[in-house]
């Protein structure tokens, strides 16, 4: 007669930390619809979604990028001038939209004195970039759709299926919510790791429901849950410790925007697989008497 | 080592090596630059040519693109360039005109992303079907071909809205050369121009081979077989369209549309049929032959019949008012004139010469109008609708800089594991599988690399015999995977690029979670001493495959897009992925079987 007790005061704690990650939810879906409400997009568009140009220098030193900034503007209207230190050296980045040619810019720094000799230039025109815009948001949702069948697939049951795929539109939610709020544009590189993001908390999630729903009646279910926190808790560590490296290393700036979009979804993924979806399967587990 | 009698781990080992040996066994030159492209304008032209290899300048050794970057820096005057081996004396007073690429050690074929170049993406003007746009994209080809950009790859891609696209991928070269190159495409035509003489009296004829017309005059209107012309109307006769320019005094000029790009037949380049000569003080002459079609011939005979000659300043003779003139897209390119002996006869060979004031012009101007005659005719003008110019210093180091970071990277997640199991008996396995499946993966991108994975899965196959006799047990995705890796290997490569790396960070991201799954469902939990160690294992690859299945199918609808860089990300996700599940996380799990059962820590 001793379980109902523990069980009545770990179900109060649960309560709090659904209520909490319910909560953020709310606030990431507020913080998206305010910036489509207010710009049209849900996040900032990189370059290859919207048109523009952008140029990178390599320099041997450091340049004073707000007067350069300045020179710019009257000539090209809406340009950013921004500087980026990495494990490659100082890069300057002018950022233009999509009508300035590329070629004027340059000529341009070059009798500023800056050196071009080591460029890297980017221009996607407004019509391809929008084509592209398209194609991603098509891919993300077909990309859900399917591994939504593929979770059906493998569980054939609704709650453990539905519990999967709502972590996992969760996390993409709030990681887009913190990317806004970050700045950080959604790019090629970023929406591809948007879908790692939906493998990676996949993973997590099926690790949790099967070990829940398949271990057998031998453990009481939060023991089952325990172990399951544990094993999940180490993936998600590896991956999240690796990522860091990754990202603090500037190996390349795709990589690490790649990087910290991951770091972010996966660090919202604990929130979400543990507790939300946890708080769904146990409620099941309880109904079905498992 | 008995663990190495089981034939998953038998089999990894075996395609780790023969990766290692795929992706390291490279034949040919491993340091230095190799030429990729030598402008018409370099002083090096004619003496180092594309696809050598230049290993010193000036005394300073050239081992990577970023000695070469410093090692011509400045460069003026006379240089002393090693290239395959031999020397050789250049005098620079301009600029020295290469384009240069980073000699690969690796058998692995680095994207734009690395070794730096442009990538284009052109769009049709107006709406055309794919096959069109695969013959543009051929005779694009065909001209980066002729203006000597071997390192050039086009490719066609369709967006979900049926836009049809053509990709160009330069390694290594300049954009401008790019540009000017796919900026010069279009209809082709060619018009010549024919007089008609009005002497003291009101008509003048115009003799269109055998036949004859007479032109009536009035004022600025002519009149034709019943036609009233007024200055640029068209009109046609026999067959051939014409348009009637202006008129002065004595004389009306008429324009003839003679060839379209589907009579030009053949642009002769050898030594017998063209050529450049130097004909004066500041004259140098060009020419080359051209096969044009008969029906061609006959509309040019027609139109230059009755037309008299005159000589020029050098004595040569040419057809007086009548010239032949290029049109791309409707804009006028050049202007030849017509020798007379030409005039009114139908030859299907003749020469096109021309003279510029240098050589180095006559030369260009000749190598541009042979491209523009031997592209034949594209229906449709290209937009550019997006630039990649990537500098080439990004990838030299990037490969070594990699490799740190991966090393560091594996490190963190070592003492992660040691703090959770406090067992390095189980970390190490981890990192050498994980090790394991990135080798593969490149193994399997690598290039020149069939022989090698047909023969091992010659080997696979023999193994997995031995298994089956030896009735080791057998699970149809080992087989499977042992069986579809190696032709994937042999069959398959792809660019190693930015989107490829991403890939791979996926899949041994998701390899490294589906380890810790086994290890957890072999090591713990109160359900080991009930249920045996094949049911624990089947429970956690039931969690690996559905986890790998979600991965695979939320990566799938990206092979359809057209960005490349998803593209080129989903495919060796997919990849990496399969490789994961088919043969190093299976060959881990019976690592980590063997491993338990010898500590005594899982029975049975």
């Amino acid at each position: 007669m001793d379980a109902p007790i523990p069980a009545k005061r770990s179900f109060y704690n649960y309560k709090l930390f659904v209520l909490i990650s319910i909560a953020v939810l709310l606030v990431s879906v507020g913080i998206l619809v305010n910036s489509y409400l207010s710009t049209g997009d849900f996040l900032k568009r990189g370059l290859e979604l919207k048109g523009g140009t952008v140029i990178s220098l390599n320099l041997p030193q450091p340049v004073d990028v707000n007067s350069v900034q300045a020179s710019l503007a009257p000539k090209f209207p809406d340009i950013t001038v921004r500087e980026i230190r990495g494990l490659s050296g100082y890069e300057l980045s002018v950022e233009s939209p999509a009508e300035a040619d590329y070629k004027q810019i340059l000529s341009e720094l070059q009798s500023l004195g800056i050196s071009t000799e080591k460029q890297s230039v980017r221009t996607v025109g407004a019509a391809l970039g929008a084509s592209f815009f398209q194609q991603v948001q098509l891919g993300l949702i077909v990309s859900f759709i399917l591994m939504g069948i593929v979770v059906f697939i493998l569980f054939r049951t609704f709650a453990p299926s539905i519990a999967v795929i709502a972590a996992a539109v969760t996390d993409i939610i709030e990681t887009m919510a913190v990317m806004n709020v970050l700045g950080i544009n959604l790019s090629l590189p970023t929406f591809a790791a948007l879908l790692m993001l939906i493998g990676y908390s996949v993973d997590t999630d099926l690790l949790l429901t099967s070990r829940v729903l398949k271990s057998g009646s031998e453990l009481p279910i939060p023991e089952r849950i325990k172990g399951a926190v544990k094993t999940g808790l180490t993936m998600t560590g590896t991956t999240s410790v690796a990522l860091a490296v990754l990202m603090i290393s500037n190996l390349s700036p795709v990589l690490s925007e790649i990087a910290s979009v991951l770091l972010i979804g996966l660090l919202l993924d604990t929130i979400n697989t543990w507790i939300q979806n946890v708080a769904i399967i146990r409620r099941y587990a309880e109904k079905k008497g498992l | 080592m008995k663990i190495l009698t089981h034939w998953k781990v038998l089999i990894l080992v075996l395609m780790v090596l023969a990766s290692a040996a795929a992706v390291g066994l490279k034949s040919g030159p491993k340091a230095g630059v190799e030429v990729a492209f030598v402008s018409e304008s370099s002083p090096a032209k004619n003496l180092i040519n594309q696809g050598m290899i230049i290993t010193e300048v000036n005394g300073n050794p050239v081992n990577t693109i970023n000695d070469w970057f410093s090692a011509t820096a400045n460069l003026k005057g006379d240089a002393t360039i090693i290239a395959n081996g031999d020397e050789f004396q250049i005098k620079v007073n301009d600029t020295l005109g290469l384009d240069v690429l980073d000699v690969q050690n690796l058998n692995l074929d680095f994207g734009l992303d690395l070794r730096g170049g442009t990538r284009v993406i052109l769009k049709p003007k107006t709406n055309i079907s794919a096959d069109v746009v695969e013959n543009i994209k051929q005779t694009l080809q065909t001209r980066a071909n002729l203006y000597g950009l071997k390192e050039i790859k086009f490719k066609t891609i369709s967006d979900l809205e049926k836009n049809n696209y053509i990709q160009v991928e330069a390694s290594g070269i300049g954009s401008d050369i790019v540009t000017n190159l796919l900026a010069t495409t279009g209809k082709f035509e060619a018009k010549v121009s024919k007089p008609a003489y009005f002497p003291n009296n009101n008509s003048a004829v115009f003799q269109l081979g055998q036949k004859q017309h007479t032109v009536e005059q009035s004022g600025d209107t002519l009149q034709i077989e019943g036609k009233q012309l007024k200055p640029g109307d068209n009109f046609e006769l026999d067959s051939i369209k014409f348009q009637y320019l202006n008129r002065t005094a004595d004389t009306a000029l008429f324009l003839a549309n003679v060839y379209e790009g589907k009579d030009i037949e053949l642009i002769y380049s050898d030594p017998q049929r063209s050529g450049i000569q130097q004909a004066g003080q500041n004259v140098w002459r060009f020419y080359f032959g051209v096969l044009v079609s008969a029906q061609g011939a006959e509309k040019f005979a027609k139109v230059t019949s009755g037309i008299p000659s005159i000589p020029d300043a050098s004595g040569e003779a040419y057809l007086q008012d009548s010239e032949i003139f290029i049109y791309l897209d409707d804009k006028l390119v050049t202007s030849l004139r017509i020798g007379s002996e030409l005039g009114g006869k139908a030859y299907t060979d003749p020469q096109i010469s021309g003279s510029r004031e240098t050589r180095k012009e006559a030369i260009e101007e000749k190598l541009y109008l042979q491209t523009i005659l031997r592209s034949g005719s594209i229906q449709t003008g290209l937009d550019i609708v997006s630039i990649d110019i990537i500098s080439p210093t990004l990838g030299s180091g990037f490969v070594r800089s990699s490799a740190y970071v991966g090393l560091l990277a594996g490190f963190a997640v070592f003492l992660v594991i040691i703090a959770r199991y406090r067992k390095p008996k189980f970390a190490l396995p981890m990192f050498f599988v994980t090790l394991s499946e990135i080798i593969i993966v490149l193994g399997v991108a690598a290039i020149n690399d069939s022989r090698i994975w047909i023969g091992i899965l010659v080997v696979n196959l023999l193994i997995i015999l031995a298994a089956l006799l030896k009735k080791q047990e057998m699970d149809i995705f080992s087989v499977l995977g042992a069986l579809t890796i190696p032709l994937l290997g042999a069959g398959l490569s792809w660019t190693i690029d930015l989107p490829a790396i991403a890939g791979i960070i996926a899949a041994i991201g998701t390899g490294i979670d589906h380890q810790i799954i086994i290890l957890d469902e072999t090591l713990t939990g109160h359900a080991r001493r009930i249920y045996g160690l094949k049911d624990k294992i089947k429970t956690a690859f039931f969690i690996i495959f559905g986890a790998a299945g979600t991965m695979v199918a939320a990566m799938l609808p990206l092979i359809f897009l057209v960005a490349e860089f998803v593209k080129g990300f989903a495919i060796t996700t997919i990849i990496g992925v399969w490789i994961g599940i088919s043969v190093t996380r299976p060959a881990y799990a019976r690592i980590i079987e063997s491993l338990s059962k010898e500590k005594g820590l899982v029975s049975n």
